[in-house]
């Protein structure tokens, strides 16, 4: 029996090769569908996850630091842990030229897991020998290669060492700041007096044991280390306390997807199921129609429901097995072409971006069973079509659907166009399915349309830099970083160079304070709280007012702030709001030492201040200390509106919020700046080109960073400009391409249904062309039924776009700062244009190929 | 033995001003072994009879018994086992499965069972109807007429209880109508089958045991 | 009277050799205007393969078809339908009416096609004649079957063709309706002084026309 039947379903299978073809193409398209997002979805988190990993230099889980060897035992033999790595820090170099090192006793699994393994040459064995970075190997003086003499130099608890050492490996540096120089445990069993625990008496870390770990689960991690510590024997919380055991979760591995981002990924899911149903379910219900009578005679000569249904699904597997595999290919491809473009929307910070995805074995899976799911709810009703329609039904089945309406004010003349469009009532679900595709194709693309241009290049660009060009330490482009330090100030001869080359105009350096000037702060009666914490990055303590802003502190327990020393170019390009808003007489005022200008953080929205940081307004004044002394009044004599130039540079605020957090922003004349901190340290020098110049100075820029000053780099409007308009490329790809799919599906069953009512109203045709339609009548019926498909969509599509548009889409487009709403409609239109010039060419080329025979012939189909 | 007995049958299609009394209350008695012809004009109603006592539709009133038993007692399902066993089918336009040879068209009815045929009996079925050499060969490649034959002997191969035949010969001319229902006649007698069946052909209808002349739905002497 | 139809030598051959099938075997007709002719034969005479070379609907192997002078076989596709909706009207055994215009539209649809006004009062004529007032909109799943063939044969007679082609039009009709449809197409035949040509194989129906034509084997037997 069940030969019998495969044999019939094979065979009958094989007989209908086009209706299978499209069937699969049908299939493998929401295969890519779900494919491409499935890819883009893991492709963006494992890209990110490996970016940010390599950002911080670490692919742990988790970091335990300061504790014993007992401890660090008890954690290698932990049933949380998975594998544990060994580091006992010793210190920062102090003969390196710009370039931080840290030295530190690893082993393997410690360096594994934070990209320190050597690429060229060994792991150190003897207690001589070192593994370090390309980068730290240059600033000690020599070449990097297996078998260098180096001299290191360090000092602990105030003794000095110096070492002579061999490179053992080395490896290419991730970061071109700092990296790590290790050795092997056998240099801390020669050096024993360096690496003594005294941590409970000094807080110092040299001599204790921390560790890079990675676990199972990373389920409850920070629950879980908490109570890893305490079994230790270690205090996880009290900073103060002698047994503290500092446990941290890596951010960086344990990216969690944030709710938008979940449900970005789940209404995309969701949107492609729909438009696989509308597609699958289309041709199996055609399908299944123009074998009705097939069925209505299986049914007949005795086989069951269950025979039948076994019959359509067994059919429905094997077009899926063809059409899944070609899918999952295709769109895996597609996702993997279109990730670069999609983390560059996201990732406009970030200098070093792994954009990559490996083919795993998750993303076919979903995506198979994605689509495997779409082909069972789509053919759910047409099975049940087949199987239940009692037999003579089905040999009296002609689609002639809409029998409810049994009469209609007759025309005076049957004109094509409109039995064309009575031809459309047939059958009223498939007509639907056919519009609703189509108007969701114009829909998507118009609102994808208008989202792309009401992004506001300009704004973005004019938020992130004021100039051309604006020349940073290298950490203020990871927003994790930020600048911080007197270290990390450019360089005079960095900024000779640059002012130096052809085109340069208006360059001007700003000053920034430091951690390192904590001996200088403000007061203006603002009132904190108790709480404090210290800042890991900046290493200064915090405090907060009563409206939970955050302020850091100085040496003496006062604000410390974010000052500036600026020029009177820079002041003339920043936003002045309240006060002396004018530019040159504020300056000469600010210089004459008659006060200070304030800045405010904005709502990017509107730019309008944000109340909640407008701590002080004009008039009121502000005592400057320093080394606990005040030494200067100064009023505020104007406000301005800051901009992400203003602060540090693009998007990036980690500086300043390490330093005076929340605190004052303010702004002094150079000279005056100068008179209060002690090293000045210039963080950003920005400057203006000559028409022309630009791609000069780039080049030159990228060159100088890569051979001359390393640390360094820089933001141009140009760049910038790039940035927003990548984000502005991305909205328009993305939303095309799910408006092309669904027009595509649209299109498809159009094609579709053209055909089969060209093979199912052959009777019909040939009686019109009996009592005298002509071949050209009979083609201009059909392309004016296409017409119609295409008007509707289009009708609706047209009203639906510009509601949507200038509802949801701008109330979406207004919560985000980069996006000033601009509406266009010319997506929908040109969308309609296609559509219309398509719905009339399929139906007749459907009829050229489908309609053939002689009206004899075509008449004699039996009824 | 009557196989076949219906009681005041009727069924009607639509309602109001547009319905349709295709069966107006028949009592008909078939007996076991004998050819039946049911004859009358185009809308006279023969065809939805058939199909009520093929169990292909319910009747709107009355009863339809088949070998015994009362077809309205059977659900959905029962009724498709029943017509797959208990009932032989033949349409005027053969209604052959195009894609399957003419051995497989044979023998689909018991396929959809489960059962093996009687290869015996096929061979001599199929010998009887002319198709010993034809049985690999697809429907197409066959005349009209040895497609009717090939579905003539799908509807004797599982020995039903009655063969239904609705205008077997209806699409053929003279000669071959002739042929044809010399041999359904033969087939049936020889495997002692009953036979019902339709035509608007007098000549074929003589040489039936019973003719049962049908009139807007309702039988006529 | 003149000749409105002239058939000479049609043959109609299937295939070759041993299976080659004649369908018609060399027929030669004439149907002069304004009668009524039947054509009877059993299944598989051939008469509906004469009535579809006659409409020009199919092409003979052999022979030609004149009617009101044009010679069918030498007008091409296009030149044949528009032919067709001016001097031939048909009535199928099966209506084939378009389900999605109503009683009204489908009677003057083979106008509309030739781009021509309906002649108002002649319809309404022919409306009223075949007892279908009333039903002028209602739609055709709404109407019986002697109801649907009434319109069908309105459809022939309202371009006034030259000659109408009836293939069994009582074919799927119950004998009451039937001959109400038959009595129809005499009324028509004679108030509008129509040419019309049936094929049937019932003689009862056939008895009805002025003249009666026998066709067996492909051949007019007397």
């Amino acid at each position: 029996m069940e030969d019998m039947l495969k044999t019939l379903m094979r065979r009958s299978f094989a007989a209908s090769r086009l209706r299978n073809g499209i069937a699969v193409l049908a299939i493998a398209l929401t295969a890519v569908l779900f494919t491409a997002i499935t890819t883009i979805v893991i492709g963006t988190m494992e890209s990110f996850t490996l970016t940010m990993q390599m950002q911080k230099m670490s692919r742990s889980d988790g970091e335990l630091r300061y504790m014993t060897a007992a401890q660090f035992e008890a954690l290698r033999r932990s049933e949380l842990i998975e594998s544990a790595g060994l580091r006992m820090p010793v210190a920062y170099l102090d003969n390196a030229l710009r370039h931080n090192i840290e030295f530190d006793v690893e082993d393997e699994t410690q360096a594994a897991l934070t990209f320190c393994m050597p690429t060229h040459g060994t792991v150190p064995g003897g207690p001589n020998e070192v593994v370090a970075s390309d980068t730290a190997l240059r600033s000690l003086g020599v070449e990097p290669e297996v078998g260098a003499e180096i001299e290191i130099a360090f000092s602990v608890r105030g003794q000095d060492y110096a070492f002579p050492m061999v490179v053992s490996g080395w490896y290419e540096a991730l970061n071109s700041q700092i990296s790590v120089m290790w050795a092997s445990t056998a240099f801390r069993d020669s050096h024993p007096e360096i690496f003594c625990n005294t941590y409970r008496e000094d807080h110092n870390m040299t001599g204790t044991y921390f560790s890079e770990f990675t676990v199972h689960s990373t389920v409850g991690l920070e629950e879980n280390l908490r109570g890893l510590v305490r079994s230790l024997g270690g205090e996880p919380e009290d900073i103060s306390a002698p047994d503290y055991l500092a446990a941290v979760v890596n951010r960086a591995t344990n990216v969690q997807p944030s709710l938008f981002q979940t449900g970005a990924v789940i209404a995309f899911a969701v949107l492609f199921m729909l438009c696989g149903y509308l597609l699958i379910y289309n041709v199996f219900d055609i399908a299944v129609m123009q074998d009705i009578r097939r069925f209505g005679l299986y049914r007949t000569i005795g086989m069951s429901r269950r025979q039948v249904r076994m019959l359509i699904n067994r059919q429905a597997l094997w077009l899926s097995c063809a059409g899944i595999p070609v899918g999952l290919l295709a769109g895996f491809f597609v996702g993997r072409m279109t990730l670069p473009m999609i983390m560059g929307m996201v990732a406009t910070e970030y200098r070093y971006l792994a954009a990559s995805v490996s083919p795993s074995p998750v993303i076919f899976l979903t995506a198979a069973a994605l689509t495997g799911l779409t082909v069972f709810f789509s053919t759910r009703k047409p099975v049940r079509a087949a199987a239940d329609t009692p037999p003579i039904e089905a040999f009296r089945y002609v689609e002639s659907g809409g029998g409810r309406r049994t009469s209609r004010k007759s025309a005076l003349g049957a004109s094509i166009p409109r039995l064309a469009r009575f031809n459309l009532g047939r059958s009223r679900k498939r007509t639907c399915f056919i519009i609703l595709s189509l108007m969701l194709c114009v829909v998507l693309l118009n609102c994808a349309g208008t989202a792309a241009d009401s992004m506001d290049v300009e704004k973005e660009t004019a938020f992130m830099i004021r100039t051309d060009f604006a020349v940073v330490n290298a950490v203020s482009s990871s927003n994790m970083k930020g600048f911080t330090r007197r270290a990390e100030a450019l360089q005079k001869k960095t900024i000779a160079d640059i002012a130096e080359r052809p085109g340069v105009t208006g360059g001007t350096a700003v000053y920034k304070n430091t951690a390192e000037d904590a001996n200088v702060t403000y007061d203006f009666g603002h009132s904190l709280t108790e709480e404090a914490y210290v800042d890991e990055y900046s290493g200064l303590t915090f405090a907060f007012d009563d409206v939970y802003n955050s302020y850091g502190l100085g040496d003496d327990g006062r604000m410390i702030c974010n000052v500036y020393g600026i020029e009177e170019a820079v002041l003339s390009r920043m936003d002045l709001r309240e006060g002396e808003t004018d530019a040159h007489a504020l300056y000469e005022k600010m210089s004459a030492g008659e006060g200070v200008l304030v800045g405010v953080h904005v709502d990017r929205r509107d730019m309008s201040l944000i109340p909640r940081l407008e701590l002080i307004d004009v008039g009121e004044t502000i005592t400057v200390y320093k080394d606990g002394a005040p030494v200067m009044e100064l009023p505020v004599l104007a406000k301005a509106a800051l901009n992400g130039d203003d602060v540090e540079i693009g998007f990036t605020v980690n500086g300043p919020n390490v330093i005076g957090g929340d605190g004052l922003f303010l702004y002094l004349p150079a000279a005056v700046y100068e008179t209060l901190y002690d090293v000045p340290s210039v963080y950003k020098y920005s400057f203006d080109v000559e028409e022309g110049y630009e791609t000069e100075m780039t080049a030159f820029l990228e060159d100088y960073m890569e051979h001359v000053d390393t640390g360094i780099n820089y933001l141009s409007a140009q760049t910038a400009r790039e940035g927003a308009e990548g984000t502005r490329r991305m909205i328009r790809f993305v939303g095309g391409f799910v408006g092309l799919i669904f027009g595509l599906a649209g299109i498809l069953n159009l094609m579709n249904t053209m055909i089969t009512t060209i093979l199912t109203r052959r009777h019909e045709f040939a009686s019109m062309e009996s009592v005298g339609m002509t071949r050209r009548q009979l083609t201009e019926m059909m392309v004016w039924e296409g017409l119609c498909y295409a008007a509707g969509a289009c009708l609706s599509g047209l009203v639906l776009s510009v509601a949507l548009n200038l509802t949801l889409v701008r109330r979406l487009v207004g919560s985000m700062w980069q996006f000033t709403f601009r509406f266009t409609l010319a997506p929908a239109l040109l969308a309609c244009t296609a559509l219309l010039v398509i719905s009339a060419a399929v139906p007749v080329f459907a009829l050229r190929l489908f309609h053939k025979g002689s009206i004899v012939e075509q008449l004699r189909i039996a009824e | 033995m009557d196989i076949v007995r219906t009681q005041n049958l009727k069924k009607y299609f639509g309602k109001g001003s547009g319905r349709v009394r295709a069966v107006d209350g028949v009592d008909l008695c078939v007996e076991k072994g004998k050819l039946t012809a049911i004859i009358g004009a185009s809308g006279s109603g023969k065809t939805t009879l058939l199909n009520l006592i093929g169990g292909l539709c319910q009747p709107t009133e009355g009863t339809v018994t088949v070998d015994g038993v009362d077809l309205g007692t059977l659900r959905e399902d029962e009724l498709t086992v029943f017509r797959r066993r208990k009932v032989g089918f033949v349409f005027q336009d053969y209604r052959l499965v195009p894609e399957l040879t003419v051995r497989e068209n044979i023998l689909l009815p018991p396929a959809l069972d489960g059962s093996l045929p009687d290869a015996v009996f096929f061979e001599e079925l199929t010998g009887l109807l002319g198709l010993g050499e034809k049985l690999d060969c697809f429907p197409g490649q066959l005349s009209g007429g040895g497609q009717q034959c090939a579905a003539i002997a799908r509807a004797l191969i599982t020995k039903p209880s009655v063969i239904l035949a609705d205008e077997p010969t209806g699409s053929f001319d003279l000669k071959t109508s002739q042929n044809v229902a010399g041999l359904l006649k033969m087939t049936t007698e020889i495997c002692h089958q009953t036979l019902i069946m339709i035509t608007h052909n007098p000549q074929i209808a003589q040489l039936a045991d019973q003719v049962v002349h049908l009139q807007d739905g309702r039988i006529v002497k | 009277m003149e000749c409105v139809l002239r058939a000479v030598g049609l043959k109609k051959y299937y295939g070759s050799g041993d299976t080659q099938v004649r369908a018609l075997d060399g027929v030669d007709l004439e149907i002069e205007q304004g009668k009524f002719t039947a054509i009877i034969g059993t299944s598989g005479s051939g008469k509906s393969t004469l009535l579809n070379m006659l409409g020009g609907l199919d092409v003979p192997t052999e022979g030609s078809v004149q009617i009101d002078g044009t010679e069918l076989a030498k007008l091409s596709g296009e030149q044949a339908a528009i032919f067709r909706r001016k001097k031939i009207g048909f009535v199928f055994q099966n209506y084939n009416l378009i389900p999605v215009l109503t009683a009204w539209e489908n009677i003057v649809f083979p106008l509309s096609l030739d781009g021509q006004k309906p002649d108002l009062a002649f319809i309404m004529e022919v409306v009223k004649l075949l007892g279908l007032e009333g039903k002028s909109d209602t739609l055709p799943n709404n109407l019986s079957g002697g109801q649907q063939q009434r319109v069908a044969i309105a459809r022939a007679l309202a371009s006034r063709p030259a000659i109408i082609l009836a293939d069994e039009p009582t074919g799927n009709l119950d004998s009451k309706t039937s001959d109400d449809v038959m009595g129809l197409l005499q009324m028509s035949s004679r108030t509008f002084r129509q040419t019309i040509v049936m094929i049937t194989h019932n003689p009862e129906i056939a008895q009805r026309a002025d003249r009666i034509v026998r066709i067996e084997d492909g051949r007019i037997v007397v």
